[in-house]
Parts: C-alpha cells; structure tokens; sequence
C-alpha cells in the first residue's frame, strides 16, 4: 500500500492529514469523534458550542435529500441548528479528546449572540484544550438573527465578533463563511481585520429541495410546515469551488479550509488545487461513515505520486492561476467533435441534444444509426461530448474562427 | 454462435459501466461479501474505493491480499463464496464481484502498477515443489517476509491447472503470465521439467532447504475400469491440456462423448464445441438438482449447444459404443462416438514423497508434515478451488515462517 506523507500546517498547527470532520453531528461527542480519529482523520471541528443562555430546541425530522434518477443524496438538506448538549458535556468531551489524542487536531466551533458571548467562549474552549477556533457566522437556519448566516452577510458584525474572540483567545482562528451572499470577499477581509487568520467555506446554502405535492408542504414537514434551510452535499461542491477561487483571488494567500461536497479524493485535490490546505467534510459522512476518509487519503497519495509531489502543501492553489475571468479568455478558435465509430452505440443521444438543446449540426443517419457531425453549423460547445452514454465523443479537430490570427495547434485543450 | 477458444468469453467492465455496477454495492457494514472470501481478498474494501473513484487503492487491496488477484477475479466460483451472501440480493441479485475485481486488476496491470514487494532478505530459502496457485501464493508471501524461494516444477511451464486445465477462453494466457510475471519480478526462481521423487529425492530438497512445501496438487486423471485400454478414451485433464497448449489448434473428429457432471466436465464440453466440434453428449451421473458444476459453467456449455444427459451411469464400452443405465428408473442408453473424454475426477501422484494420503488429501489437520516438510494447495484439506490454494499457500507459508521461528 502505498504511504506518503499527507501532513500539512495550518495557521501553525500541524495536521497529520488535511481531512476534518467539519462542524456538524458528525463530531458530536466525545465517541463519535474518538472514531473519527481511530479512523485517520486528520481533525475535528467539533459541532457548534453555543452560549449557555441559548437553548437549543430542534425540530423533527430534519433531514432531506434530493436524488436524480437512481442516485440517492445528490443533495442534503438540514434544518439542524448548534450542539445540543450542555456547554459544560462539550468542553469535557474537549477536554477529554485532546488528553487523549494530543496529536490530532482539535477545532472548536462556537457561535454567539453577542460579543461577550463570543470572548467567552473563546476563552472556554481554548481552555478546555481546543487546538483552533472556527466562529460559526454562517448557519443558515438559527432561530435567533443575532446568530448564523445572518451575520455572516453582514461585514461589521463580523468583525466586531472576531475582534471579540480574540479578546478571549489567543488560539489561531478561522472565520466559517456564509455562501448565501453574492460576494464573500468583503466578509472575509473584515474577518481578517477582525482578526482572523484564516478563513474555513462554505457553510450550506438556503434551499428547498422537495415538495410534497399532495398536501403542498415542503420537505422535511413539520407539523405541516416546513422552511427554508441549509443545503450540502455533491450538488454543492461547484458553489463551494467558485468561492474559494473568487476568495482566493480577492485575498492573495489567503488560508483557507475547504468545505462542501467533498467525497472522493478527486473532489479533495480539487479544494486543494484552488487553494483549500485542510479539508472539511459532513455530507458523504452522514451517508457513508467515516471510511470514506480511507479512500481519500489513498487516493490522495497516489495522485501526489502521480504528479511527483512530495509535499501537499505544494499543490495548493496550483490551479488559481488558471481561473481567469471570462473577458480574458481566448476566443479565436473552435473545437469539432471527433466521433469514433467503433466505440459509438447508436443510441442518438448526441443527436437529439445537438438538436434540442444546441446548434443542429449531428446530422442522424438512419440506415446506419451513426451520427455525424456539419462543420458548418457545428459551434463546438461539446455539449454531445457530455451526453454520450460510452464516451465515444471526444475533442478533435481545432480551427481558427474566420479572420482570426493563430496556431490552431499551440492551443491547450 | 461462433466464439474463439482463446478469446475471452466474458466482456469485461469499461470505466464508465463499472461504476454503474459498483454503485449497485450497498457498501455493508460487515460486509458479508469480504467475510466469504476465502483468500480475505475483501471485497466490500475494493468495491468501496471503486464507488470512490480510488481505482489504484482498490488494486493494492486486491493485490496485497490475494496474489493471484486477476486469476480469481475470473475463474473464482463466485456464486459459493463472496457473492452467496450478498446483500443486494435482499433487492434484485447479487453484485458481480468478479467483474469489478477483473476491471480493477486490468486497470492494475494498465497502468503497470506493482504493489507486490519483497522483503528485506532473511538469508532462509524454501523449496517449493509445483507451481499451481497455492505455490504462487506461498512463494509472494515468503517472498514478502524475506525468505529465497525455488520452485521445482515438473512440466515446462509454471501455473498448474491454470495453464494445463482451465481453458484459455475463461483464464487467457496473457492474464496468466502477467500474473507469473509479478511473482518472478519478487526474485522467485523456478526450475522446470524436474519431478521431484523422479529427477530430484525429497531427501535432498530437506538437506538443501530451510524448508520445503508442497504444492504438488491432483495432477493424475481418475479412470473407469471400464474404458481401460480403449484408445478412444481421453482424460479431461490430458485433453484440455493438450488444447491449451497449441492454443486451441487441434484435429477433432465431429462426435464426442464426454463423460462427467463437473465443473472439468464443463469445460471439456464446451471447449469442444468452441473448437467446432458438430456433436457434443455430456452424460452425467448426477441428475439436474444434484449438478456439481456450477450454474455459470453449466449455462455456457447448454448455450453452445452440448447435449447434456442427466442420471445416467455407464454399464458397458466397447470401442466406440458406451450403454448407459439410468440411476433409478428403467432407461438404458447407447451412443456411439468417435471419442470420449473422461471427466471423473483428479487424484494425487506423490510417488517417493512419503505423503500419508488418504482420499487425495493428507491425513492431518493443518500444512506441517515434519519438521521440516509442508503442505498446501488441493492435497491440504479445503476446497478444491483457486481462491482456497490462494488461502492455504499464504497459510502454509505462515506456518513455515513461524517454524523458522517468525511470528504471525
Ligand atoms: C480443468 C480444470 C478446471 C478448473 N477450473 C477451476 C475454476 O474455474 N475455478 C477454481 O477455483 N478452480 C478450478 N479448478 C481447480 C483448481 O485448478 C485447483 O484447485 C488448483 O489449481 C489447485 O492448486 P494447487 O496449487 O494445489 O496445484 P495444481 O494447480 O494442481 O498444480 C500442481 C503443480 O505441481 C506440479 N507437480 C506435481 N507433482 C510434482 C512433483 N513431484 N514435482 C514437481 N512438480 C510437481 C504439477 O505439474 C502442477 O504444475 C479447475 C481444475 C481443473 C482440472
Ligand atoms: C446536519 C448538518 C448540521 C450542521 N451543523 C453545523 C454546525 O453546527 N456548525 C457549522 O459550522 N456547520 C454545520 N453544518 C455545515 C457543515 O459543517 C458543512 O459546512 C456543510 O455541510 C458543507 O459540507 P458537506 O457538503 O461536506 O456536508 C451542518 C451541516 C449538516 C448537514
Ligand atoms: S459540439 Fe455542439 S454544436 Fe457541435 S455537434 Fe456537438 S452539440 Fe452540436
Ligand atoms: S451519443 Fe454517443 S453512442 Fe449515442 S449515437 Fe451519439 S456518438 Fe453514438
Ligand atoms: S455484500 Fe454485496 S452489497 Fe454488501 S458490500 Fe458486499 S458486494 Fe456490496
């Protein structure tokens, strides 16, 4: 089996491995995230500690996911709000954690109501033996809006309250975005003037995934209601990717814990290549179990291998300078479809988009069920290299779009 | 229906419709599929790094568990051992384990990965006599814990009836050899065309080894009194051997006889049918809901076309016309054939091995015979399959490293 170093540091803290539990039931307690670490988990982001004026009362169910076909938790939607336990059972399972496991990484996510709160909780958690400090601006479904995403869309408050948790502690500090706003940067600009040093996203997103169509209600239903709440999972993974780039290029070097759909050890390398050093993950927990974190790991080591990496921290942010904004990109050429048919099936799929939902140009011979792609209507958007149910569409020929200058063949594509 | 013998039968998985089948797997907690393979080759493990995108981790898990991983992943009785428990078929049927180890070991041998290693040398080497599963599996672990490893084989080429018996159609001869060739990479040496207790005493592998194991599996044909001396008769062993080893290229006359109700019998038959044989009867001893082969070889040979005749037991052979009585009503049978193939089971040939046998298998529990002489494969107690000479060649070579005073 292979074995490579995955270790990281982060905001000075050194992690055998980039792979967290992120904030949420999956490190509830103290068994859960004693499995965790048992299991190779790098860290854990221990579930929101609130203050202790604040009493946690959830609904039931609470959970729902959205599936395509036959492909179960696309998306999960909770409506969960902060630790239920006692403040006083969270910082001894702290306490007891970091006894036992000196060695991994312990966060403790906390949420306020208000800045004397926040330094509180600062200063009882950093006591309790908590290696970091996650403030958690970014629940999207608290029932208090002095709590979550509510201040984590508003600029001020959020640095006010990170101001606040830096009286309290003096442990490093990440600052746990919202996605429900249109630009994070000026968030995370205030975090850091507030004091922060790093910045962990993305939290879920506002969502309704389901109704029920017989009685109108939205899913999960409570009592025969149901809100608006957030979402997480694979279908997040895209949301979470923009905004670690747009963070990234906003705020140069900036450190940043990714968080959002990650499953595989590809969606890892992913938030890892635009700038992510450690990684987060709840969703593919709540579905599969700790295991997955085998998979990444090993896949992870493979890949650096692969790429000739010794070091992970040398691929982060490696793919930023490949994002560039849409103004910049080069427009003086055409890629056509190239279609193998030998591999091709004859199912018409590609037809049928090309058609329906792009230019046209497959043209559909009948007699021997083959496609065909015209030149002359061809945009090549690709969009029948994405359907194709055996891959038998893939990118040839490169053309110069007429009266444009260049080397069809010095085109990376 | 047109197939080539040295085509293989099965399509395989691509990377895309092998996800598909993975993603069928419903990832048990215990999972029941690894704690049914014999070899631990772990399934419900591989499986999983598959459904995660982790093709190279699953192969590590395949390969650094079972050594002959590609081998099992086609020829592995499937339906006795991982798949019979599967959970999926709580839902429709079970997941096609051997489909999804095959893709993953083509995907392994693609991408030229070699997860086996050797280990530091230990200055000990063993003997091994065969070179079946069991004694490639023996020679990878030993290999793996330090020690020399030569290998006494009497035919011309290694693999036991991986190359002599099961047919290239289900086993190609290139998946065997680069199976050989990542075991001769950890530094095995092999010696062929010697037998040992002919070309080579017992004594003197004792002497000249640490140890010695044998793996020397049941490489003689059972025979019927009845079809002695006939020059019609062909042993399935021999038979398919011979197939194999001119890959497919032989001259056959139009109508066969086979008798036997195995999963050899099987192969047999439909081997003759895909070289182009018109008339294939199978007679078997055992009717339908008693069969021993199983139900995939016995689709395959009646997809073909074999005839296959069941319950009946031969009375009577004169040169090319057999009678057969049926086993419990009034029915009596004759067929008259250019050729016929006996497929009645293997024996044990341990001449001058001093191996206290009794029916093809050693009389003790476990693989140690003396101080210094081991046993492993089909003479050892077990199944009589791949996946178990897997099994009891790491376990034997466990015993030996722990009588030279290794640890578990
Ligand atoms: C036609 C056929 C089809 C089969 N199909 C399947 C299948 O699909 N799936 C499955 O799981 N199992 C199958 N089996 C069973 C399987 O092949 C055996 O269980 C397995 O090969 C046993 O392995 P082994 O290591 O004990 O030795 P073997 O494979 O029997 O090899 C023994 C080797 O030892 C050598 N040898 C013997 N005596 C000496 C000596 N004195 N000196 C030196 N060398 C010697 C022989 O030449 C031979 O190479 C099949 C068997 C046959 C015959
Ligand atoms: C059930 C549930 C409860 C959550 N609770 C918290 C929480 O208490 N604190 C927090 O910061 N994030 C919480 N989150 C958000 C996750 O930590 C994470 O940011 C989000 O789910 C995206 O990651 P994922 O796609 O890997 O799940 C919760 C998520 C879920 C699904
Ligand atoms: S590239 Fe777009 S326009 Fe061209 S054939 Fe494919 S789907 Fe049609
Ligand atoms: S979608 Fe692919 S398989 Fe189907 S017709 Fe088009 S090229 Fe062939
Ligand atoms: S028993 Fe079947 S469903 Fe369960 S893990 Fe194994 S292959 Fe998958």
């Amino acid at each position: 089996m292979i074995n490579k170093d995955l270790s990281v540091e982060f905001l000075g803290v050194h992690f055998e491995n980039p792979f967290c539990l992120s904030s949420s039931p999956v490190g509830n307690c103290y068994d859960m995230c004693k499995k965790a670490y048992d299991c190779g988990w790098g860290g854990v982001v221990f579930k929101t500690i609130g203050p202790k004026h604040f009493l946690i009362d959830e609904v039931s169910p609470r959970f729902d996911a959205l599936t395509k076909e036959a492909t179960p938790f696309v998306g999960f939607k909770n409506m969960e709000q902060i630790a239920e336990h006692s403040l006083e059972e969270n910082l001894a399972d702290l306490r007891r954690l970091k006894a036992e496991y000196p060695h991994k990484v312990l966060i403790a996510s906390i949420m306020g109501t208000n800045e004397e709160d926040w330094t509180e909780l600062a200063r009882l958690v950093e006591e309790a033996g908590a290696d970091m400090i996650e403030m958690n601006l970014s629940c999207p479904q608290m029932t208090s809006h002095a709590m979550g995403s509510d201040v984590g869309a508003n600029p001020e408050l959020c640095k006010k309250y990170c101001a606040a948790v830096k009286r309290g502690s003096k442990l490093p500090m990440l600052a746990k975005m919202t996605p429900n706003i249109t630009d994070m940067v000026p968030v995370a600009k205030a975090c850091l003037e507030g004091g922060a040093d790093g910045i962990a996203a993305i939290n879920t997103i506002k969502s309704i995934v389901n109704l029920d169509l017989q009685r109108y209600i939205g899913l999960p239903i409570i009592n025969g209601k149901s809100s608006i709440s957030g979402y997480s999972g694979k279908a997040v993974k895209p949301v979470a990717l923009r905004f670690i780039q747009q963070l990234r290029s906003g705020i140069k070097d900036l450190p940043i814990s990714g968080i959002g759909g990650i499953e595989t050890w590809e969606d890892a390398a992913e938030f890892i290549l635009l700038g992510a050093t450690t990684l987060q993950v709840t969703t593919s927990i709540m579905q599969y179990g700790y295991r997955v974190v085998e998979d990444m790991k090993n896949g992870l080591m493979h890949y650096m291998e692969e790429q000739g990496v010794d070091r992970l921290q040398d691929l982060v942010g490696r793919a930023n300078p490949n994002l560039i904004p849409a103004e910049e990109l080069d427009r003086d050429y055409i890629v056509y479809p190239k279609i193998d048919e030998e591999k091709c099936i004859g199912c018409g799929r590609c037809y049928i988009s090309c058609y329906d939902g792009a230019h046209q140009a497959m043209i559909w011979n009948e007699a021997k069920r083959r496609p065909d792609c015209d030149h002359e209507k061809c945009v090549g958007c690709h969009l029948c290299l994405l359907v194709c149910p055996v891959k038998a569409i893939s990118a040839g020929e490169v053309v110069m779009k007429p009266g444009r200058q260049g080397d069809p063949a010095s085109k990376v594509i | 229906m047109t197939r080539k013998y040295t085509e293989e039968l099965e399509r395989g998985y691509t990377a895309l419709t092998v996800m598909e089948e993975a993603q069928r797997c419903l990832l048990c907690h215990d999972a029941p599929c690894t704690q049914a393979c014999p070899a631990g080759t772990d399934p419900g493990r591989f499986i999983r790094s598959v459904r995660f995108r982790n093709f190279k981790g699953a192969a590590e898990t395949i390969r650094e568990n079972n050594a002959l991983g590609a081998i099992c992943a086609r020829v592995c009785p499937t339906e006795r051992y991982c798949q019979k428990g599967c959970s999926r078929c709580g839902i429709d049927k079970p997941i096609d384990i051997g489909g999804i180890q095959r893709f993953v070991t083509d995907f392994e041998a693609q991408t030229g990965m070699e997860i086996l290693k050797a280990g530091p040398e230990n200055g000990l080497t063993v003997a091994i006599v065969g070179s079946g599963p069991s004694a490639l599996q023996a020679a990878a672990t030993l290999r793996a814990l330090g020690y020399g490893v030569e290998i006494f084989e009497a035919q011309e080429k290694a693999g036991g009836y991986l190359r002599y018996g099961i047919p290239e159609y289900r086993l190609p001869e290139a998946v065997l050899e680069h199976e050989l060739s990542l075991i001769e990479k950890l530094g095995v040496k092999f010696q062929f065309k010697t037998k040992v207790g002919q070309d080579i005493s017992l004594a003197e592998l004792k002497e000249r080894y640490a140890a010695v194991l044998l793996a020397i599996g049941a490489s003689q044909a059972k025979m019927l009194d009845l079809f002695r001396d006939n020059d019609r008769v062909e042993s399935a062993v021999s038979f398919l051997a011979r197939v194999r080893q001119n890959h497919g290229q032989i001259d056959l006359p139009s109508n066969v006889l086979v008798i036997g109700g195995g999963d050899v019998a099987m192969d047999v038959s439909t081997t003759l049918k895909m070289l182009g044989v018109k008339n294939v009867t199978d007679v078997v001893y055992e009717e339908f809901c008693e069969f021993l082969a199983s139900e995939k070889e016995l689709r395959g040979a009646q997809e073909l076309g074999v005839t296959i005749i069941d319950g009946y037991v031969p009375t009577e052979c004169r040169e090319g016309v057999v009678t057969f009585k049926h086993r419990h009503i009034d029915s009596q049978l004759t067929i008259t054939v250019e050729k016929i193939i006996l497929a009645v089971g293997q024996q044990v040939e341990a001449a001058n091995l001093e191996l206290p046998l009794v029916k093809n298998e050693v009389e003790f529990e476990g693989y140690q015979a003396d101080t210094k002489v081991f046993v492993t494969g089909d003479i050892a107690h077990g199944d009589k399959t791949v996946v178990w000479a897997v099994k009891k060649g790491r376990e034997a070579a466990m015993a030996i490293h722990q009588s030279l005073g290794g640890k578990a």
